[in-house]
């Protein structure tokens, strides 16, 4: 239990405030694309990475092919292939934790992963799926929490107000991407940045999955000539 | 049938569908984690693929947004962002800082624009 509620302590500062301010902006965006809350809380604990659920309430609003909205919203939070690859090897030393390893990617966010990663040093194998645990529960309730506020709140509040939680989403994430430091990762959001909104004008519904093959080709493409000639 | 519009299917289906899509990159992960050398080159573009991705979906909403967001002006937007990305380096890339300074901006300049003062 004390490593648990460590992990839920922890987690119970910017990570969680941050996943509920985002959350509320999220609630907003869901009303204000006239879907129901049930589906605005359901979405948020069930795709649980925000760039996915914003590209799945865009493409409902954009009604776009239903496989173009399928394609953008997994490419959208394609992150968790390579977060889980990284994640799921903490718990291998531990018979309890690597039992859960498919439920520890389900509540994975980049605050969670993130949140345990940092700690690692500190926890043995066994008290990882508990601190773990703790932490992804304050962040997805703080998301639940944020989401049915932001959905309530969206008629009531006014317009410059609403506006704003919605604009928290896109720009809490490209701080929490801003602050990374490997090479490879700084190239290849630079090229996304640079190549997301002109691509988006060729083909507004095919647009991200490029982006991402193309931009990422070339940050990574970038990272090793810069790698080969140091 | 995947080529129908979003709008003649109904969002439950729709919702179970990114959902599973979604986990799809979780489970397959988890997979091939005990398999797969976390420091591989394979990796690493994957991961670049991702990180461009999102870049250019954060660009795209702040740039050509849909929705609410739609109705403020491009100015507004990339000006508060530029802004919280001033405090962001100045306060040693505290993600905190940026985020609320930049949204404390928007939320100002789209503020005053309804009042009619900008």
């Amino acid at each position: 239990m004390s490593v648990f509620r460590q992990g839920f302590i922890d987690g119970f500062s910017l990570p969680a405030f941050m996943v509920a301010a985002s959350m509320i902006g999220y609630g907003a965006l869901v009303q204000s694309a006239g879907l129901s809350l049930g589906l605005a809380i359901v979405s948020t604990l069930g795709i649980w990475g925000l760039p996915g659920q914003v590209a799945f309430i865009e493409y409902m609003l954009l009604g776009a092919p239903v496989l173009s909205m399928l394609i953008a919203v997994s490419m959208a939070n394609m992150r968790f292939l390579p977060m889980s690859l990284s994640l799921v090897p903490l718990f291998r030393r531990s018979e309890s934790g690597w039992r859960l390893r498919y439920l520890w990617v389900q509540v994975m966010s980049v605050n969670t992963w993130v949140g345990l990663l940092r700690k690692v040093p500190e926890l043995s194998p066994d008290q990882r799926g508990p601190y773990y645990a703790g932490f992804a529960t304050i962040c997805m309730l703080c998301g639940v929490a944020g989401t049915a506020a932001g959905y309530m709140l969206a008629d009531t509040l006014p317009f410059y107000v609403t506006v704003t939680m919605v604009f928290i989403n896109p720009i809490y994430f490209a701080f929490v991407f801003a602050a990374m430091r490997a090479r490879a990762c700084m190239l290849a959001l630079v090229a996304g940045a640079i190549a997301g909104p002109p691509l988006y004008l060729i083909s507004p519904e095919w647009s991200l999955p490029f982006c991402g093959l193309i931009a990422g080709t070339i940050g990574y493409g970038a990272d090793r000539f810069m790698r080969r000639s140091a | 049938m995947f080529d129908q519009s979003v709008t003649e299917w109904a969002p439950w289906t729709l919702l179970l569908l990114a959902i599973a899509g979604t986990y799809l990159w979780r489970g397959m992960g988890t997979a091939i984690a005990a398999r797969i050398d976390p420091d591989s080159e394979l990796l690493q573009w994957v991961a670049c693929v991702a990180y461009a991705l999102l870049a250019g979906l954060i660009a795209r909403i702040l740039v050509f947004p849909v929705g609410i967001l739609e109705e403020t002006q491009l100015v507004d937007r990339l000006g508060a962002t530029a802004m919280g990305f001033v405090l962001f380096f100045i306060f040693r890339r505290h993600v905190g800082v940026g985020t609320l300074s930049a949204a404390g901006i928007f939320m100002a300049l789209v503020w005053a624009r309804g009042q009619g003062i900008i």
